[in-house]
């Protein structure tokens, strides 16, 4: 199952040699991996557990609804979990559901025919413990391939935190270190965005930025005068093109990406496929297998070292053993903690790199639910404008616990939003009634609607973790993650005051409100997992250095979500990024004077 | 920056995946020849759906977008017995309500009495509770979807605008 990308590099996974690095999984990281080390002239493996999908082809992301025969819903014998389930039923979800596939959330937003073959079946990849919903994609490109595009730095507001409230640990590293990443990531792969000049969220080398509708200027206007920014939509995405790389289209403004589940079919959204492991093909170091899916880091005996991975043929589950000289685990927050556990020897009886007994735990992410939502009067009957046009339409950056008075909780949130039509009008769903009122009422209303979301820090906590089921397998054998993991007072204090702070914010705008809520959605909504191996200076308390070496085993890394100490409240994708590959720019430094 | 991969690609894409959305085409339903329902069943889903969002001065309706053939060709595929069967439960309860109140089936009753009888149900919209008011909120909400993801929802009703190549974003740039 070798890739067949056009142009030159190795066609066949040789067992016999040893590659300078193997790195396991395709996605945001994983993808850097491979793209930094191969550039530095090293002759690198990346294993896939999934398959190759070419985005092109599947997004369809122009098609209309009615061109498509279930109007882009998923195959009848498919179900997507739902909200009620998640909060009803015990994982794993899929057990005993009479349908033919069973996925998490997401493939029940609309278009969820074209993704539906890159988001895993969760009868095939159950898990246990508390209530989660984990969203999982095995495909080369992992959820690179849908993702939301909300592209932000972090600050030293995140990277020091403790200096600041004294939660938590800090980050073996400040925004100094980072920073120069941070720009390289901008450059080559490109980013849309308005500079703010914001210190608790640093602007990023901008392309041209997305336009904000009428309702959203009145609201960026509204917001100057409460000291609160609002800012065009910072979008993983290339607005003006990338003259390196060949294989990606800049921005169209087709609003694709907001009315299927995500995924951009011409590349101007980032993914990892084209904008990281086409050009690491280039170089003629890469050479990639897909339906790899790893299940231990195999060990040295006497130096204690890392010496390559087992992994198994997704579907002729033969297993294979493959040497390297340095291990590196991109395969996703949950998924590379997991392996680490997987991986016990005599030497690491509790997992390697787990001497400190913190990996799987100070696990974090961003808890969802509270928003608002509303119109604003002069648009009602307005005529149409195309208002979805664009990668995203509106970020709020965190306004608390910034200076001066705190709140009643931790740290903060941002709010994402939109306004105006779409192809959808989503109130038509809750405006009451029927008959010509109803339809007319519909119409007018649909270019005066704005709404928003928040996201929320949660606090990392030792008791927030997972480990691996001493009983339930997936499909593999493999054993699966268990989770011990619930949301604290900290976020419940938070929801209340993001709902509060929306509803401030609208009605300071003079916009009529809707609807608030204050609930928050299940754990893992927002898909963005981290912590579970978090970096720091101490082997007693983290898993890895900040070049996210493990401290047990330097030429073992993990360069994804994991190694984050805390979740600030800003998007995490591009911070995985930008350290990933500052920490392979070190590891190939170490590996040319031989110091690994 | 000017990109490489310019528009006559974007065009290919375009093309190819038009081309691979036609092996998934399902056979359509004939207006006298349901694939699921009844034709009875049929011609009273198509009228529901038509008092829901009916044509007006500004566009066409529900019957018109072929609601009820979407209604019917998503029950004939659903894969879970009680989604089918909701529908003709459903479709029962409204013709045993009419017949409680009017004494005749809803297709026969008055447009007063149809309208009237649909108002009842439509006010527990929030939290239906009886059988009559569920299916209410099923009926409309699959109306709803089959109505704005159609051709006339979406460009005659809607008259939306997007899903076009741009070469610029459209709205005001943020100063």
């Amino acid at each position: 199952m070798l890739l067949q990308f056009p142009g030159p590099g190795p066609t066949e996974v040789d067992l016999k040699s040893t590659y300078d690095a193997v790195v396991v999984g395709s996605g945001a990281a994983g993808g850097m991996a491979a793209y930094v080390l191969t550039t530095h002239g090293l002759k690198v493996l990346l294993l896939e557990a999934g398959k190759y999908q070419d985005t092109s082809k599947i997004l369809h992301s122009m098609e209309w609804p009615y061109d498509h025969p279930r109007r882009g819903k998923m195959p009848p014998d498919h179900h997507a979990i739902t909200l009620n389930e998640y909060n009803i039923r015990q994982s794993p979800y899929a057990q005993n559901s009479p349908y033919g596939k069973v996925q998490s959330y997401v493939q029940g937003w609309s278009g969820t025919d074209y993704s539906k073959t890159l988001v895993v079946d969760e009868k095939e990849h159950p898990y246990t413990g508390t209530r989660y919903a984990w969203v999982r994609s095995r495909a080369v490109g992992g959820k690179t391939n849908i993702w939301g595009r909300l592209a932000l730095r972090l600050s030293d507001y995140d990277f020091k935190a403790k200096d600041r409230d004294g939660y938590g640990e800090n980050w073996p590293i400040s925004y100094a270190d980072i920073e120069p990443y941070y720009d390289k990531v901008d450059l080559y792969l490109g980013i849309s965005g308005h500079p703010e000049n914001l210190p608790y969220l640093p602007d990023s080398k901008f392309q041209r930025p997305v336009k904000l509708s009428y309702s959203e200027m009145h609201l960026r206007e509204t917001l100057k005068g409460m000291g609160r920014v609002l800012t065009p939509y910072r979008a993983g995405v290339t607005t003006d093109g990338l003259k390196h790389n060949k294989y990606r289209s800049r921005c169209y403004g087709r609003g694709a990406c907001s009315r299927h589940v995500g995924g951009c079919d011409i590349h101007a959204a980032f993914d990892s496929p084209t904008g990281l492991i086409r050009p690491a093909w280039d170089t003629g170091n890469l050479t990639m297998r897909t339906n790899s899916t790893v299940y231990e880091v195999t060990v040295d005996k006497d130096s204690g070292k890392a010496t390559g991975v087992g992994f198994l043929d997704s579907e002729t589950r033969k297993s294979y053993q493959v040497n390297a000289k340095t291990v590196i685990l991109a395969a996703s927050t949950l998924e590379s903690a997991r392996l680490l556990l997987l991986s016990k020897s005599t030497l690491y009886p509790n997992g390697i790199g787990n001497s400190s007994g913190h990996v799987g735990h100070n696990f974090c992410e961003h808890m969802m639910g509270p928003s608002v939502s509303g119109f604003m009067k002069d648009l009602v009957g307005k005529l149409r404008t195309n208002d979805d046009g664009r990668p995203g339409s509106f970020y709020i950056p965190r306004f608390r616990n910034l200076e001066g008075k705190r709140s009643e909780f931790l740290r903060g949130y941002g709010y994402e939003g939109g306004s105006g039509t779409t192809m959808m009008p989503g109130s038509a769903y809750s405006t009451p009634g029927f008959g010509e009122e109803y339809k007319k009422h519909v119409r007018e209303y649909a270019g005066a609607t704005i709404e928003m979301g928040a996201f929320g820090e949660v606090l990392p906590k030792y008791e927030n973790f997972v480990e691996t089921d001493p009983t339930v397998k997936d499909a593999w054998g493999i054993p699966v993650l268990r989770f011990s993991y619930k949301f604290g007072e900290n976020e419940q204090k938070m929801a209340k005051d993001m709902a509060a702070a929306g509803r401030e914010m609208f009605e300071a705008a003079k916009f009529e409100v809707l609807s608030t809520s204050d609930g928050m959605l299940p754990e893992g909504w927002s898909i963005h997992e981290l912590g579970t191996a978090r970096m720091g200076n101490d082997p007693k308390t983290s898993v890895v250095n900040q070049f996210q070496q493990c401290h047990d085993v330097k030429n073992l890394l993990v360069v994804d979500g994991s190694t984050h100490v805390n979740a600030s409240c800003q998007n995490p994708t591009w911070t995985i990024m930008a350290l990933c590959w500052r920490s392979c720019d070190h590891l190939a430094d170490q590996i040319k004077k031989g110091e690994v | 920056m000017n990109s490489t991969f310019d528009r006559r690609d974007i065009l290919k894409i375009l093309t190819a995946s038009a081309a691979l959305a036609g092996p998934l085409q399902l056979a359509a339903a004939e207006p006298d020849k349901p694939l699921y329902f009844t034709k009875d069943e049929f011609a009273l889903l198509d009228h529901l759906t038509e008092i829901l969002i009916p044509r007006d001065a500004h566009s066409g309706g529900a019957h018109e977008a072929g609601v009820a053939a979407f209604i019917d060709r998503t029950a004939a595929e659903a894969f879970m017995p009680e989604d089918k069967q909701s529908w003709n439960k459903g479709l029962a309860e409204i013709d045993r309500l009419s017949v409680g109140e009017t004494k005749r089936t809803f297709l026969k009753a008055t447009k007063d009495q149809q309208i009237a009888l649909l108002k009842k149900l439509a006010k527990a919209d929030d939290s239906p509770k009886s059988d009559g008011e569920k299916f209410f909120g099923q009926l409309k909400n699959t109306t709803v979807f089959g109505y704005y993801t159609s051709k006339i929802g979406i460009h005659e009703e809607m008259e939306y605008k997007g899903n076009v190549i741009l070469e610029q974003f459209a709205g005001y740039e943020a100063s």
